[in-house]
């Protein structure tokens, strides 16, 4: 490894559902954070962490911020896409026209591979 | 790159079940804290890749009173082994 390389790979599993708990937001300031220290960032959603990239989400109507407004922000810090583990989509009976725009569908053998290359992995 | 997984919560939260999913060839769990309760029963278990170690931290076990029924897939280990794993790989992933 380059040690004048300061750029750290790092992988987001985002699990859990968006308002329900404070993990889903936990992982967005995670995934800020090291965007900012420019970091690659690979963040992927599954499991539960799938309804964080509804689509048409209005939290307005429980006094929250909407979590896919804030998803669909990041490409501002060179986040640019968002990945979904497809066996969890398709568990959950969702298709990806009722996810945010920017989703990039992954299956199990190319997330292996985002978690095998990163120097860190969180699960969230 | 290899990693150690470890699992810090009950059966009941599947944290194992979706960790399994992503193993790799030379990868190992260890359950810790509540994560131990896997070892009550077999049926707790999703299916792993051939091959795959699992450790318990034995201090974890003794405290829940689940030391006598401790599953054989299961290699009891102390914080010394717990330290020495963590540096056997590269890296350490807590699934939650």
């Amino acid at each position: 490894m380059n040690t004048t390389n300061r750029n750290t790979e790092i992988t987001l599993l985002a699990r859990s559902a968006p308002y329900g708990s404070g993990a889903a937001k936990l992982c967005l300031d995670v995934s800020i954070a090291a965007a900012v220290f420019e970091q690659t960032v690979n963040y992927i959603f599954l499991d539960d962490g799938i309804y964080q990239v509804l689509d048409e989400q209005d939290a307005s109507a429980i006094n929250s911020k909407s979590f896919g407004k804030t998803l669909e922000a990041l490409g501002l810090y060179g986040i640019e896409k968002l990945y979904v583990d497809e066996d969890s989509l398709r568990k959950r009976n969702l298709s990806t026209n009722q996810l945010l725009p920017q989703v990039e569908l992954v299956n199990v053998e190319a997330i292996k591979k985002f978690i095998n290359q990163s120097k860190f992995v969180l699960t969230l | 790159m290899t990693s150690l997984y470890t699992i810090t919560k009950p059966p009941s939260a599947a944290a194992l079940q979706s960790c399994a999913r992503f193993l790799s060839e030379g990868d190992a769990i260890l359950l810790l804290e509540d994560g131990v309760y896997y070892s009550t029963d077999a049926k707790n278990w999703p299916a792993l890749p051939l091959g795959t170690k699992v450790y318990g931290l034995k201090e974890d076990f003794l405290a829940r009173g689940l030391s006598k029924i401790v599953d054989t897939q299961v290699e009891l280990v102390d914080y010394a082994r717990f330290v020495q794993l963590s540096c056997e790989h590269d890296k350490i992933v807590n699934w939650l």
